[in-house]
């Protein structure tokens, strides 16, 4: 069940800066740049890096340094993805942008892209690190995030949900479904495919 | 493809905007409404003269929104194959052509956050069917034209309604005098970047944006054709059993269609790749925009639109 063959199901590769673009943006979700997220022979030098501690004390960015080398530390997610679309939005063409996290950091990095009028041209995305979905339910709408299991409850109208591959780039979710809509009450058990 | 049946359009009025520029305005030759063109949008024409018939693609220059009228701008070219001279010469206010519903290779990129324009000469065209649908989307753009000299007034009449306020510039002074690279480094992201013109204007553009970083996606160009003629050469169509002559002044697909066969095609400029036609023998003069670099050295693929023969005969598979 974990290869459901849905073509939406989004496909990582390993991050190399596009010879064609001027500048070159990476965003991390976590203190340093893992090397499994970039392609071999390519070290994060070439590249801004921008990181996520996850702790208060960071050291200042000293210069509003903005070239290939440079790395800046951010206290959390929010406090990145805040910056980036202040950055993106003075932007000129050229720039390219890079991710590399969890799924959820990947898509909502690229709805922020997306929004500042990047093509997926002109990003690309690493997953490394949790497998957990965050998910949609199809039925209420309501958003779960960490759910690491093929059957889940819905935090929000109490259906059994099962898990599809199916992915929206516009919510960065995955759709869950009722899945004993047509046998009310039989429910397969659980598995655990997403830690 | 094809766009439906042929339109019947008789000739409203035709204004002189410049000696070798006139402004022919068309209207449905039996009354009604024409189709809701889309910005960008060409048509075809189908010129008669005498025995020959000729089919050019015109940009329009009227309003997305006007339904009433479809008009073009015509330029006088010296070297002309045929159809502008037609059209400048024979055709009158009153009379009646065929025309192809219009059709787009030229479209604005809706997800575009800013629409950055560059027409060179003639290229104007589909910017002025263009600036209409912007200002009624309220979409940020910049406009740059680019015109020889005594021309630069004329255009500068044409985008005076669209000027107020907006970031529109008519240059005079060549090409020079023109900074691109300047004006492409500093587009904001989610630019998309329109050109039509010379093709040397189309691949400075191009060559500029691909140089800073813009990718292949939003850069957009409409060829205008500009086939011209060269030596005459035998094209044999093995399917159909035929050998026509290609003119020096015709092209490989007029001289089909004057043989009776029906071949694809649909912007006559060698940009959207509808005639392409698999070559069984013989050299290909390689004029178009549609075919990599790799497929024109191949030489196993023509578009009969605006390639010839480099030698006294090409084979077809047609």
């Amino acid at each position: 069940m974990s290869d459901q063959g849905i073509k939406s199901r989004p496909k990582y590769q390993p991050i190399a800066p596009d010879p064609q673009g001027r500048h070159h943006l990476l965003v991390v979700d976590g203190p340093e740049v893992p090397t499994e997220a970039l392609a071999e022979g390519v070290t994060p030098s070439a590249f801004e890096v921008w990181t996520v501690a996850r702790k208060s004390a960071v050291p200042g960015s000293a210069a509003m340094d903005e070239e290939a080398g440079a790395v800046r530390v951010f206290r959390a997610v929010p406090h990145l993805f805040s910056a980036l679309e202040e950055r993106l939005a003075r932007e000129t063409m050229g720039l390219r942008l890079y991710a590399a996290g969890p799924e959820t950091f990947l898509w909502d990095a690229n709805g922020i892209g997306a929004r500042a009028g990047l093509s997926r041209q002109e990003m690309a995305f690493a997953h490394v690190g949790a497998q957990a979905r965050r998910i949609f339910c199809v039925h209420c709408r309501t958003v779960m995030e960490g759910v690491t299991t093929s059957i889940t409850t819905c935090a929000g109208c109490g259906a059994p949900l099962f898990v599809r591959d199916h992915f929206s780039r516009r919510l960065a979710a995955f759709m869950a479904v009722q899945v004993d809509a047509e046998v009310p009450g039989e429910v397969p058990p659980a598995e655990e495919l997403y830690s | 493809m094809t766009a439906g049946d042929p339109l019947h359009v008789r000739v409203r009025d035709i204004v002189e905007l410049a000696p070798s520029l006139k402004r022919f305005s068309f209207e449905p030759a039996h009354g009604g409404l024409f189709p809701t063109p889309p910005a960008g949008g060409h048509v075809m024409l189908t010129l008669r003269d005498g025995a020959r018939v000729m089919k050019n693609a015109y940009s329009l220059v009227s309003a997305p929104m006007e339904r009433a009228r479809y008009d073009i701008i015509v330029r006088l070219v010296a070297q002309s194959r045929g159809g502008s001279a037609f059209l400048h010469r024979k055709v009158m206010p009153g009379d009646v052509l065929e025309m192809a519903s219009p059709v787009s290779l030229f479209p604005l990129a809706a997800t575009a956050r800013k629409h950055l324009l560059i027409g060179g000469g003639i290229g104007i065209t589909p910017m002025l069917s263009f600036l209409p649908e912007l200002k009624a989307r309220g979409a940020r753009f910049e406009l740059h034209q680019l015109a020889g000299g005594e021309e630069a007034a004329v255009f500068e009449r044409l985008l005076a309604p669209y000027a107020a306020g907006e970031e529109i510039r008519v240059h005079g002074g060549g090409r020079a005098a023109f900074d691109l690279a300047g004006l492409l480094s500093r587009q904001p992201l989610g630019t998309h970047v329109y050109v039509c013109g010379p093709h040397t204007l189309m691949d400075a553009v191009t060559g500029t944006a691909t140089a800073l970083g813009w990718p292949r996606g939003k850069i957009h160009k409409e060829s205008f054709g500009g086939a011209g003629g060269g030596l005459p050469f035998r094209a044999i169509l093995k399917r159909s059993g035929i050998e026509v002559e290609v003119g020096e002044t015709q092209s490989l697909l007029e001289a089909i269609e004057a043989a009776g066969v029906d071949a694809p095609c649909l912007c006559r400029g060698g940009a959207c790749g509808e005639c392409m036609t698999p070559v069984i023998e013989g050299e290909v003069d390689h004029r178009d925009d549609f075919l990599s670099a790799e497929e024109k050295a191949g030489g196993r693929l023509v578009m009969t639109c605006v390639s010839r023969a480099r030698g006294p005969r090409l084979v077809l598979d047609l």
